[in-house]
């Protein structure tokens, strides 16, 4: 434990806490985490009464030695994309708290809770209006990728 | 410090003490930790020609009461006392008061080590503290020593504003960290000379003057200071840190509203991720500095010396820093020579710059090439221009010119201006929406059209 770097030592806690007391609809695949504690799939349930109700989504979290001042890089990933405004089809988010309004006072918790709430306040499905020229051009890495954030009511 | 223990050990901790007097004299004399300053006045007073009865014993802003122990006053080896010889009206008054029974309680008898609990802790907390925690919040200052180059324990002293003399008492011990940082909050009196110190005409008593030395190494006398560090703490509310939500025996406490904690390590991370993208802001008052990572309002850190906890390479790295955005919001130009990077301060209307004091290069302030008469040449001719005038110049500093074109060169390719301020950027992948990274400019960029960005660009290239 003690040989672990504050980056690790952080994300083994938050690890802990989330496999205890999981917030409702939101769980951790520990295999993936046991592999490699840089890189957590997480599942997250549409929930009852909103347009994903009984869909199951997938997040990607990867962290890097800088974390958690350095923001986590998020995607959806695996077949069942959510189609949201705000989500692309090849799974990038954008949500202002994963790239500047992130703060060392966040969590992985927290972005999944703020995920969840965006996917619940949705009142229609569809994709970004830019998505076909966003998907075919963008990087691999979301954070490379400068957004604008326009419409904070989805 | 295992060495010092030992030290001390082989000499059955006696302290080796300066005693100054106000007429100049210095004795050095051996006190064992459990004397009381009855004992030394009476060790002391023989060898100026008094009685112990006539001699008062300043240390630290306070005068110490006959009954107080040497170990409670936070002495270190070669630490200094003030004996003062007492003026008749103060014998007689001291005498009187002795005469009535239990008179008030000699006030100013502890050392201000004693007295002084917890600059750390707001008045109210002060009030509802456990004797634990009180033993804990025991007046712990932390310094950055540049002795032992490393975060130490520090101790609080006092001096005189205006003859910088040792032997001055406060009217009142400080409350709070704006007590002891800021200038002229605290009145005393002066007896370092014979005659007592006034601050004005009207003869007010001086002001106090706060300072800090390192507790950790042996007292190299009285201008051996150590820069305070106001936000770190003893973590005596167990608060877990920010970012790594260990509990810390020390932390470092952001001004923000909320009191955000960090531990050093965390406090380090923040520093050189930040230091590595170059974010850290010029503040008008406190200088290059950084806000609680959190992102709070109002929270930078006002003493830069807590960036004195980075390694010396990361700190000289932030002085480069901090210098070059100096020169840059005071409208200056960096040397573009390589290697080189001089900041100058130039006259608004001066078009020709000579880099003084650095590395001598004449250039254009507006093209940053090589100074020309006329017109800059627009970029991609200026290159070959430059060169053939250097050459004629000097053909040994033309060769160096060569060797150094090929990294101008390098960034000329890779990199295209920022459109407000010129910085060049370089786009390492990613989309063509640029913002510019140089703290203060922030200019939203099209890559593509090197201009500011708009949905325009979005729609059309965002990605190229």
């Amino acid at each position: 434990m003690s040989s672990m770097s504050p980056s690790e030592r952080r994300l083994q806690k938050e690890l802990m806490s989330l496999i205890k007391e999981p917030p409702q609809g939101v769980t951790v695949d520990t295999e993936s985490v046991h592999q490699n504690l840089s890189e957590w799939k997480i599942n997250i349930k549409g929930s009852e009464g909103t347009l994903y109700e009984g869909e199951d989504f997938q997040l990607l979290f990867k962290f890097n030695n800088k974390y958690p001042f350095e923001s986590p890089e998020v995607t959806f990933i695996g077949t069942n994309i959510p189609v949201h405004p705000h989500v692309y089809s090849n799974g990038h988010i954008c949500l202002s708290i994963l790239t500047e309004d992130w703060s060392p006072a966040l969590s992985v918790q927290a972005v999944c809770l703020s995920i969840a709430s965006m996917l619940s306040s949705c009142r229609e499905k569809k994709r970004p209006p830019d998505n076909t020229l966003y998907v075919k051009t963008c990087n691999k890495n979301p954070k490379k990728t400068k957004w604008w954030y326009h419409d904070d009511s989805v | 410090m295992l060495e010092l223990l030992q030290i001390g050990g082989k000499l059955t901790n006696t302290l080796s003490i300066y005693v100054k007097t106000n007429t100049g004299r210095t004795l050095s004399v051996n006190l064992e930790p459990q004397w009381d300053i009855k004992n030394v006045k009476e060790l002391v007073a023989p060898q100026l020609g008094l009685h112990p009865d006539e001699v008062k014993i300043i240390f630290a802003g306070k005068e110490l009461s006959n009954a107080t122990t040497i170990e409670q006053c936070d002495l270190g080896q070669q630490s200094v006392l003030h004996a003062i010889r007492l003026r008749p009206a103060e014998r007689e008054r001291k005498a009187s008061t002795l005469l009535e029974e239990e008179s008030p309680p000699e006030e100013p008898s502890k050392p201000l080590n004693e007295t002084l609990l917890d600059l750390q802790l707001e008045s109210e907390e002060r009030l509802n503290i456990t004797a634990e925690e009180r033993v804990r919040a025991k007046a712990h200052f932390f310094v950055h020593c540049g002795q032992c180059q490393k975060l130490c324990r520090g101790k609080l002293r006092v001096r005189c504003a205006l003859c910088k003399g040792g032997a001055f008492t406060v009217h009142r011990d400080p409350e709070c960290w704006d007590d002891v940082l800021r200038e002229r909050r605290i009145r005393g009196h002066c007896e370092s000379l014979e005659i007592a110190c006034v601050d004005n005409e009207a003869g007010d008593p001086p002001f106090a003057e706060f300072y800090f030395k390192c507790a950790e190494h042996v007292s190299g006398g009285e201008k051996d200071f150590a820069a305070p560090l106001n936000l770190i703490k003893n973590n005596i509310k167990d608060v877990p840190c920010l970012a790594c939500t260990d509990v810390s025996e020390t932390v470092l406490v952001f001004p923000c509203a909320s009191q955000h904690v960090t531990c050093i390590d965390c406090f380090r991370d923040y520093c050189r991720s930040r230091l590595g993208e170059r974010q850290f802001m010029p503040h008008p008052d406190f200088g290059y500095t950084l806000p609680c990572p959190a992102g709070c309002e109002h929270s930078f850190i006002e003493e830069i010396h807590h960036f004195k906890l980075l390694s010396r390479e990361e700190y000289e790295r932030y002085q480069r820093f901090a210098t070059e955005e100096f020169v840059l919001q005071a409208g200056g130009v960096l040397c573009p020579q390589p290697g080189c990077g001089m900041g100058l301060l130039v006259e608004p209307d001066c078009r020709k710059v000579t880099c003084q004091g650095g590395c001598g290069y004449v250039f254009c302030r507006n093209c940053l090439q090589g100074y020309h008469i006329g017109e800059c040449l627009p970029e991609g001719d200026t290159a070959s221009a430059q060169n053939s005038c250097e050459y004629s110049v000097d053909p040994n500093r033309a060769a160096e010119a060569r060797w150094e074109e090929a990294s101008n060169v390098t960034i000329k390719v890779s990199t295209k201006p920022c459109p407000k301020c010129r910085t060049p950027t370089e786009r390492d992948g990613g989309c063509m929406h640029m913002v510019c990274t140089r703290a203060g400019c922030g200019f939203e960029w099209c890559w593509v059209c090197q201009t500011e960005w708009t949905r325009d660009c979005m729609g059309a290239h965002w990605f190229g």
